[in-house]
């Protein structure tokens, strides 16, 4: 088992190396990455002078070696080029709990839900109720995700504010809503700024998780075990809800693996139209202000996560399933 | 937590203790102005870094510069702020002598000895000054001074070889054309005489800092501003980055009074009850804001905001089509809206390097006037900026000298669109075949914009109004950065271009076409014209006057006539104001007004 | 290799499967409409062309009264002014031929039997009649600003009488305000008939072409809001196409080799999936297209949609062919994998076939159905990524596409005006519903064990 995760390890290093160069060299080369930090009208020396300042006039080599060193001793305190006076880490450490705030309840409420709707279709595989269920599922994941977003923000938001004059939700924001952490802050906010995005969230990843999840139960159904507790006569919603949930319990968990780096870079979509300053919102905002080293720290960052949740998937995986590991 | 957290927000806690304490005696006395913005927020609080507009507000909330502008004379006149009077001028312009109000402190903060805030010396100033040349700060506002201050940019080289070869940037060595003559006197010497020196003293990139807070906080000084200004921002947190910036007043502020010299509008608005008394009447500032408009204008219409800018999906609502005013169900409310004409030069510009639209033949200018003749103007400005922009002729804008001050904004020599059927005989003058009324031969234009929805739309209409003759140009969004960078390398043919004046005098859009200036410099299109530089270089000296006004317009002429660019349109900004906001008077040519701006905190419909 | 499948089992029982049959039909009738719109059906110029005032209603939304006035105020004051220059002079204008060209909307214009006397006489008498609308909305203004001062009046007065007096007032006015509203709405219905007069609505063929141009109403320069939702298929299609073909023919290369080489082959094309894989799909989009535009030698080249408008997606179609081939790659490499132990290749690897031969003709031709369905599969993630980097701001520019218009229009919908968003949408919506019906049957009818 050790010599598995080591070798899924030291597969991934080499990997994750050459995601930086490609990152860095693209980065430098393929565009100027000073031009945002001059005056108005600068010089060449100006320019240079710049340069020189970020560090960049060095050989790549160089950057090279010191940006990876950084990142791998998560020392971000570079300083932002569109946030003055901020770390690119003081950047990241801030993003994350909004982020979390809407991908967790996200992730949970759609897994359960979709999980649910699937035993659903499961139990009355073929029959009308589970025709209807596959149906709304392929019409749900046919309109694009934007279109959600905005009617839920005019529906859940926008009018309500116009008509009512309530704010049952805030049409864009963020506030900061875990009690303890911050002064002032309180489930309410939570409530205000995260729901709605959560409920939009949510809807639109039941089409998908639905159709994951009843593929994996339908699958289930065929196994020789449900067969067997079938024909011994044991009732149909006991042979589904809980011997066949419990079986299906590790494609879930490594469905419900697979998305955790989401939980970190979060919803760029949903952060960007409800203005939620998390690591997807920070992500665009600096691609547009041209704020490279945020840009340089995210990508590395992302990257990162994402390749030790595979390596992490992969490993639950051998848990599982022996075979894996001879491969 | 960790202790030092604990350490550092102690002073939040107790902070918060005290308030808890006084909060009985304060409540419903604290008077919070809350201003909203359409944007993610300034990106620093040092001033020498900051270059937009939001950087603009609320550096101006915290420092203070030499001069400021008259908050509420028109046309826009300076007055001292800092210094005791207007500083003397010698020598036609060249030497500038002044002298700072003695007792004027910095905010008390951590960096002084003892958290006092010590008293602002003539050195200050120099500081101040000589941190636009270091390179640490990347000469983000360089070219405010650029070849202005005699010795100034060989100190700036001398300091930058020194940096360089790993020494320290010395702050300690001469100017000379920067002598400190006492205390709180010193003078300035140009290397020639130059009349508009005097407005980028009320520039908020010359604000006054203080050595200490610099030094002692490094990058942490743009989020960390200490300054003399009426307000203070008390902890670092107080600005939640994308969020919202709280400011306090600021406690040791000297005695600075509301004005008395007003305009008879003011007179009528009821600013004279408040003439003389002492400012600022508010105890808090908050900025909020908004990347998108319509959040924070249901904010504003629900009491929550106390002045707003309105957005251009509000104007529908609030105003009146037909008469451009605001609906009566909205001033029936004691809501009062303002149109701020801004000091605005969008335009388009062309390469005059450009093999094809370059040049300075007969033909060349009659093509480049082909392309003004054949934009809709009015459209534009109907569609995009609900018919309340002003269309005019020449670089410079309404309100100023040298501006074409009729009915239209005509100049004389005009070859503002539409007029299609002039467009098609420019085009027939400069050897193009025009069939049918629509151009055969000329080639697709290339044309840089800006990268962006609405920057999208406005070009998309002008590709209909030009193809009604049939020339065509193939549009590039590109970000600002590529733009810039297209332009400096005098690449693109034909770029699109705003440029919001730095200061009230025309002098600052006539140097856009000023021939040394041309590019990487402010004079993008390349425009050459050695009488234009020769009027340009008498200019520059002289004190305003009809004489000065004539010349202006003579350049103004000068360049609608040969056409380096086409346009031009003034936006203005339509403000809105809450009945309990007292004694504002919008404008965006200055943002030291908000000390003087009062609140009724207890009127019926605001909100807390 | 395509009549292999058309033959196969799996192809009688898809169409067996009568909604992926149906399906299939739809994607059909959309292609036939991009075809058209390339072959020059709907030109770019006729997407730009101005229709109708701005932001002027579709179907369903009936506008106000003072929306009906604004609406003709833009054709009066601000078209018909501009255009057809001041009534008196217009027919002794030597321009006037092209004048009443300009006047022309879309297909909605001055008759040609209208002599140009007859022209003048009637804008005469239209901007006359306008004119007498225009000071009749004036004073219906000024009535209003009356109503809201009494009504302030009353709320601030703490004297009864006073307000019983002003309550009077108001009740005036209110009745006034009736007998004005009367007199508007029977000036704008004249108006209204006046503009109809000069320029016609047209009838027959060019009535059912200018129908068409504005069932959905304009946007706020104009612009015909279903022909640039219509345009948008044609740029839905060339996008996922492209995308498609791109991806699964990348995908299936490098996932036959890497499954069939095995050693080396494998590690590299692995390693390339892992590095690409390793990055979030929207994050890669997004720097991708960030680094591709900002590109000067790039864009020197496709950036240019006036004269190569198909170059000007490139930067989409990088970004997209870089990273949906992954998917496809790894599945052509596992079936490839599978496939190669299987007796037949062993025979002919045995009878001493040449590697690359069995790889072309045994192997990859029984992974056809793997690409049919990642076919669709990324033909649906393009259009769908599409709209969201256009909504980045990262996607296509300088035409129209159904993220432009969700993008653009999506702040018509906090003012309530509905089409823009719904009319992408609702087209979108059919192609992607059919497109995954079509996918879900493939995968039922060739590989029924996928999940």
């Amino acid at each position: 088992m050790w010599a598995f995760i080591v070798r899924r390890i030291l597969y991934n290093i080499p990997v994750y190396l050459s995601i930086i160069l490609l990152l860095m060299a693209g980065l430098r080369y393929a565009r100027d990455p000073v031009r945002s930090q001059l005056s108005k009208n600068p010089t060449q020396a100006e320019r240079d002078a710049v340069k020189q300042k970020m560090g960049l006039d060095q050989p790549f080599v160089v950057q090279y070696v010191k940006f990876l060193g950084k990142t791998l001793t998560l020392d971000f305190s570079e300083e932002s080029w569109s946030q003055k006076g901020r770390s690119v880490g003081d950047v990241i450490k801030k993003a994350i709990p909004p982020s979390l705030s809407i991908t967790v309840p996200t992730l949970m409420a759609s897994a359960s839900i979709s999980i649910v709707i699937a035993l659903i279709s499961a139990y009355f595989r073929g029959r009308t109720v589970d025709r209807t269920l596959v149906v709304l599922a392929v019409l749900g994941m046919s309109i694009s995700f934007l279109v959600y977003i905005i009617f839920g923000q005019f529906f859940g938001a926008f009018w309500p504010n116009q008509v009512t004059q309530t704010t049952p939700f805030a049409i864009t924001g963020y506030e900061p809503w875990m009690p303890l952490l911050t002064e002032g802050a309180s489930l309410r906010n939570w409530v205000e700024f995260c729901m709605l995005p959560v409920i939009i969230g949510v809807v639109v990843a039941i089409g998908y998780d639905t159709r994951f999840y009843r593929a994996v139960m339908v699958e289930e159904t065929t196994k020789d075990y449900i067969v067997t507790a079938m024909a011994k006569g044991a009732s149909k919603p006991k042979i589904i809800f809980v011997h066949m949930l419990k079986n299906a319990m590790i494609p879930i968990i490594t469905r419900i693996m697979a998305t955790l780096p989401f939980l970190i870079t979060g919803s760029i979509l949903l952060e960007m139209y409800f203005k939620i300053p998390g690591m997807g919102f920070e992500l665009i905002t600096a691609i547009n202000a041209d704020d490279f080293p945020v840009i340089q720290a995210f990508v590395a960052v992302f990257a990162g996560l994402f390749i030790l949740s595979i390596i992490l998937t992969d490993v639950l995986y051998a848990l599982v399933d022996p075979r894996v590991r001879l491969s | 937590m960790h202790a030092r957290t604990w350490k550092r927000s102690l002073p939040a806690i107790m902070g918060l203790l005290v308030a808890l304490i006084a909060a009985p005696a304060a409540m419903g006395q604290e008077k919070i102005l809350r201003i909203p913005m359409t944007t993610n927020g300034p990106g620093t609080m040092d001033p020498i870094a900051g270059s937009t507009t939001y950087e603009n507000r609320a550096c101006s909330a915290v420092y203070e510069t030499l001069l400021q502008y008259k908050y509420l004379k028109r046309p826009l006149e300076l007055e001292p702020c800092l210094v005791t009077q207007m500083p003397e001028v010698l020598d036609g312009g060249r030497v500038w002598k002044f002298e700072l109000q003695p007792g004027i402190l910095f905010h008390d903060d951590a960096c002084f000895p003892g958290g006092k805030g010590r008293e602002m010396k003539a050195s200050d100033v120099e500081y101040s000054w000589k941190r636009l040349a270091d390179p640490e700060y990347s000469y983000k506002s360089w070219w405010l001074v650029d070849g202005l201050i005699k010795g100034f940019d060989e100190y700036k080289e001398t300091q930058k070889a020194r940096v360089d070869s790993g020494e320290s940037f010395d702050y300690d060595a001469p100017v000379e054309g920067f002598r400190v003559t006492g205390d709180y006197t010193f003078e300035i010497e140009l290397n020639e005489a130059n009349q508009q020196f005097v407005w980028r003293l009320a520039m908020f990139q010359f604000s006054i800092v203080p050595r200490e807070a610099v030094e002692t906080y490094g990058t942490k000084f743009n989020a960390h501003p200490v300054g003399s200004g009426p307000f203070i921002l008390k902890n670092e947190s107080d600005w939640a980055r994308n969020s919202s910036i709280l400011f306090h007043k600021n406690p040791n502020y000297r005695e600075v009074y509301f004005p008395t010299e007003m305009m008879p509008e003011d007179e009528e608005a009821g600013f004279g009850e408040a003439a003389g008394k002492r400012v600022p009447f508010i105890d808090k500032l908050e900025f909020t804001f908004y990347v998108e408009s319509q959040p924070s204008w249901l904010e504003f219409k629900s009491g929550r905001e106390d002045f707003t800018t309105v957005p251009q999906a509000g104007f529908e609502e609030a105003f009146s089509r037909r008469t451009k005013e605001l609906r009566r169900s909205w001033s029936a409310k004691g809501i009062e809206s303002v149109k701020v004409p801004l000091l605005d030069f969008i335009f388009s510009s062309f390469n005059m390097d450009d093999e094809l639209l370059g040049g300075y033949t007969p033909e060349r200018k009659a093509l480049r006037q082909a392309f003004n003749l054949a934009r809709d103007w009015d459209e534009n400005n109907e569609t995009f900026y609900f018919g309340m922009a002003l269309p005019y002729d020449g670089p410079i804008p309404p309100g100023l000298d040298g501006h074409p001050n009729n009915e239209d904004h005509r100049a004389p020599y005009s070859t503002r669109g539409p007029d299609y059927e002039r467009a098609r005989q420019k085009l027939k003058e400069a050897g193009y075949t025009v069939v049918n009324g629509k151009v055969t031969d000329l080639p697709v234009i290339e044309f840089y914009t800006s990268a962006g929805a609405e920057s999208q739309r406005i070009t998309e209409l002008y590709m209909r109004n030009l193809s009604e003759v049939g020339i065509r140009i193939n549009p590039r969004y590109v970000n600002f950065t590529d733009l810039m960078n297209k332009v400096d390398l005098r690449q693109a043919p034909m770029f699109s271009f705003a440029w919001g004046s730095d200061y009230p005098d025309g002098e600052n859009n006539l140097a856009l076409f000023y021939g040394p200036n041309e590019s990487p410099g402010s004079n993008h299109s390349n425009y050459k014209n050695p009488e234009y530089d020769r009027l340009y270089e008498k200019i520059r000296t002289m004190p305003p006057g009809p004489e000065r006004t004539k010349i202006y317009e003579t350049m103004r002429d000068m360049v609608i006539e040969d056409a380096p660019f086409t346009g031009s349109l003034a936006r203005t900004r339509v403000y809105l104001i809450q009945p309990w906001c007292k004694y504002f008077k919008p404008t965006e040519d200055f943002y030291t007004y908000i000390k003087y701006i009062d609140i009724d905190m207890n009127h019926e419909d605001r909100e807390n | 290799m395509i009549g292999r499948i058309m033959r196969s089992r799996g192809m009688k029982k898809f169409t067996r499967n009568r909604l992926a049959v149906v399906a299939s039909f739809v994607i059909g009738i959309y292609m036939l409409i991009a075809l058209a719109v390339a072959f020059g059906a709907i030109s770019l110029e006729e997407c730009r062309e101005r229709v109708l005032p701005g932001r002027a209603y579709g179907f369903l939304q009936e506008p106000n009264q003072e929306e009906r006035f604004n609406e003709l105020n833009w054709y009066i004051s601000q078209h018909l002014e501009s255009t057809l220059g001041s009534p008196s002079g217009f027919a002794s204008d030597p321009d006037s031929a092209s004048r009443r060209e300009r006047a022309a909307l879309a297909e909605r214009g001055i008759p040609e039997d209208l002599s140009d006397s007859q022209v003048q006489e009637i804008w005469a008498a239209l901007s006359a009649s306008f004119a007498e609308l225009d000071d009749a909305w004036l004073d219906r203004e000024d009535l209003r600003y009356e109503i809201a001062d009494i009504n302030l009046m009353i709320s601030e007065s703490e004297d009864a009488d006073e307000q019983a007096d002003l309550a009077d007032e108001l009740e005036d006015l209110a009745a006034e305000g009736e007998t004005y509203d009367r007199e508007v709405n029977a000036l704008v219905e004249q108006v209204e008939a006046g503009l109809l007069e000069l320029m016609p609505i047209p009838t027959g063929f060019a009535g059912l072409k200018y129908g068409f141009r504005t069932f959905l109403g304009s946007d706020e320069s104009g612009r015909s809001v279903a022909m640039r939702a219509f345009y948008s298929i044609k740029i839905a299609f060339q996008v996922g196409l492209v995308a498609a073909l791109m991806s699964v023919s990348i995908g299936t290369i490098l996932g036959g080799l890497a499954g069939f080489f095995g050693s080396w082959v494998d590690h590299a094309v692995m390693w390339l999936v892992s590095v690409l894989s390793s990055v979030p799909y929207l994050v890669l989009l997004a720097v991708l297209v960030y680094v591709v535009r900002g590109n000067a030698l790039f864009s020197e080249w496709f950036d240019n949609p006036q004269e190569r408008p198909g170059l000007a997606l490139v930067p989409v179609y990088a970004a997209f062919g870089l990273t949906f081939w992954i998917g496809t790659c790894r599945v052509v490499r596992g079936e490839v994998m599978k496939i190669k132990e299987l007796e037949y290749v062993q025979a002919a690897t045995a009878i001493g076939f040449g590697r690359i031969r069995i790889l072309l003709k045994h192997v990859i031709p029984n992974t056809t159905h793997i690409m049919f369905i990642n076919f669709s599969l990324i033909f649906i993630g393009a259009i769908k990524s599409e709209v969201i980097l256009s909504f980045l701001g990262l996607g296509v520019q300088g035409q129209p596409s159904w993220g432009v218009m969700i993008s653009l229009g999506r702040e018509d919908v906090q003012n309530f005006f509905f089409w823009t968003v719904l009319s992408a949408t609702a087209l979108m919506f059919g192609l992607v519903l059919a497109f995954n019906i079509v996918s879900d049957a493939l995968q039922d009818a060739f590989d029924p064990k996928h999940v």
